[in-house]
């Protein structure tokens, strides 16, 4: 498979559902809620598939001062601003784990057997890599119990992205083993699966 | 987890500082008022010029003016920085070698931005380099290189700068650095005379040829080689000697007005003499980036071969005091390209896990020292 490979940063602490990465990238490189990354897990045997969640722009001190000085209307000050829209900013990406790619190249759903180690590289999984881990539906599972990532909201961004990554003529059947599956796993809370249905058809 | 370090058993230590550092402030205040006599009427330049100077290091640093300005000369410059001016900065950072550490190595990384005012988003420039050769870690005492590393960082730096103004191709390019420009070791090691000294002249000379100006910046300066050329200057007239600590730095902040800068000044040294011997003699002045009631001294380093280019020393003035309005003092490019240059402890983990994975794969297994093993778990802790 060829790809492009994205490193967004390193793990700074996670457990077995989610982790956090630490990062300096540039504003436009920082990946968007609903981005799939992959993490190696076991030595690099596995790769753990998890989906962002949360982005946070930690203080930067150096803005701070910048802050009080800079001008947007004073011509002297337009380089400054515009190095600091390119200027790699200190964030920090929480990621929910939604399963990893065994040995034999398979995706496994569910929480993976280990989390990441600190300080291991987390990269975005290319477009084949979405298609190929949304083609069942069961990367939804962790994140419909999961206490911290905002499950609904995430889970309708992420099946809006991966939709365009499949074919046109298999998008209407990927909406509707979506759909089944949510009505399967919400079957006990109707009100939120009917939310999250007549989100999905806007 | 409390404190670990116990404040109450320094408590007669820190009483005692506190009080020193006020009585030392109050003595400088008044050799101030001594020095900025000695100033207003110092010797015509010529006359300084003339004086001996005194033939051998060490002694108290010596400056001597360059051109016959009166000493107390001031230049404000009102005009901004004109579109199409290019300033580059670089600055430097480091991984020293651990001996306690799994694999012993040095990393050094410069980081420079390239700034045009023309309204675009300046570019940024790093180059990091892996050094691991033993005769690279060690000296010819086969002891682990220690000083030798900043050395060598302040070389790369140089020539990295000299790489970036040839590839911008374009004469009047401003290349500044942080910190002097002056050679700032003895001088005296072997590696320096053969390898160091060379390399660094030969970037200035690179820089020369390209027809930009190359610039030391140092902030907060250290030394007096003013005050001393005004005490040596009144060999005969009884005064009171000045407070060991003051520096120019002080007289500066008295003279220099917002903006303002001192006349070109060259230090006495026999370093500064070695740069002469390759036609890259060092001058400064002094200037002050700051504000009213609260001054930014600053020691600008160039070439005196810059000196014959007035106009360009007027547009350095004009950009170092655009890019240190924007942060109280200090030059934004500078800041930047320290920013760019720095290898973080996160950085400094994740080469060190790439290159344990890299042993690992050939099947070895390297650990460092049980020393570092456990500093690491303690550092930890405290976290």
């Amino acid at each position: 498979m060829s790809e492009q490979v994205i490193t967004i940063g390193n793990v700074l602490r996670a457990d077995i559902r989610s982790f956090v990465i630490a990062s300096r990238i540039p504003a436009p490189d920082v990946p968007t809620f609903g981005t799939f990354v992959r993490a190696p897990i076991q030595q690099g045997r596995r790769q753990l598939i998890g989906l962002v969640y949360d982005i946070r722009l930690q203080d930067d001190p150096f803005l701070r001062n910048l802050a009080v000085t800079l001008d947007e209307t004073n011509p002297a000050h337009q380089e400054v601003i515009a190095d600091q829209q390119q200027r790699a900013v200190p964030v920090e990406i929480s990621v929910a784990a939604v399963g990893y790619r065994d040995e034999d190249g398979a995706y496994r759903y569910g929480y993976p057997p280990q989390p990441p180690m600190i300080l291991k590289q987390i990269t975005v999984c290319p477009e084949a890599e979405v298609a190929a881990i949304t083609a069942q539906p069961d990367w939804m599972q962790p994140l419909l119990d999961s206490p911290d990532a905002p499950a609904d909201a995430l889970i309708i961004r992420t099946l809006q992205r991966a939709q365009r990554v499949h074919p046109p003529a298999a998008q209407e059947a990927y909406w509707l083993q979506a759909g089944r599956f949510l009505a399967r796993q919400l079957g006990r809370e109707p009100l939120r699966l009917e939310t999250l249905l007549r989100q999905l058809q806007t | 987890m409390g404190a670990m370090l116990h404040l109450e058993k320094l408590h007669a230590a820190i009483q005692a500082l506190g009080e020193q550092t006020v009585a030392q402030r109050r003595k400088n205040a008044a050799a101030l008022v001594t020095a900025q006599e000695w100033l207003r009427h110092a010797p015509a330049p010529e006359a300084l010029r003339e004086q001996p100077l005194p033939s051998e290091e060490p002694g108290p640093a010596l400056a001597v003016p360059v051109s016959d300005e009166p000493l107390d000369t001031v230049t404000v410059i009102a005009t901004a920085p004109p579109r199409g001016a290019l300033v580059i900065g670089v600055d430097g950072s480091q991984i020293p070698p651990d001996r306690h550490a799994a694999i012993l190595y040095y990393l050094l990384q410069v980081g420079g931005l390239r700034f045009t005012y023309n309204g675009q988003a300046p570019t940024e420039h790093t180059r990091p380099t892996l050094h691991y050769a033993p005769s690279e870690l060690y000296d010819a005492q086969e002891q682990l290189i220690g000083s030798q590393l900043g050395m060598r960082r302040t070389v790369m730096e140089l020539e990295y700068l000299a790489e970036l103004v040839e590839s911008a191709a374009q004469p009047g390019i401003l290349a500044l650095t942080d910190g002097p420009l002056l050679w700032p070791y003895s001088g005296r090691s072997d590696e320096e005379r053969a390898h160091l000294l060379p390399a660094y002249f030969a970037a200035l000379t690179r820089m020369q040829q390209a027809q930009a100006l190359p610039a030391g910046f140092v902030e907060r300066p250290g030394g007096a080689p003013l005050l001393t050329l005004l005490r040596t200057s009144r060999p005969t007239v009884p005064l009171p000697p000045l407070a060991p600590l003051l520096s120019d730095q002080a007289l500066m902040a008295e003279l220099l007005p917002p903006g303002g800068r001192s006349i070109w000044l060259r230090r006495h040294s026999a370093m500064n003499e070695r740069h002469q011997q390759h036609g890259q003699r060092i001058c400064f002045c002094y200037l002050n980036t700051g504000a009213p009631d609260y001054p930014v001294i600053a020691r600008v380093e160039t070439p005196e071969w810059a000196l014959a280019q007035p106009e360009q020393l007027d547009l350095l003035h004009a950009v170092l005091l655009h890019q240190a309005r924007l942060l109280a003092g200090y030059p934004y490019v500078l800041a930047r390209a320290h920013e760019l240059a720095l290898v973080t402890s996160q950085d400094k983990a994740a080469l060190e896990d790439q290159l344990h994975r890299q042993i690992l794969a050939h099947g070895e297994l390297l650990r460092p020292s049980e020393k570092a093993r456990q500093k690491g778990y303690l550092s930890a802790r405290r976290r």
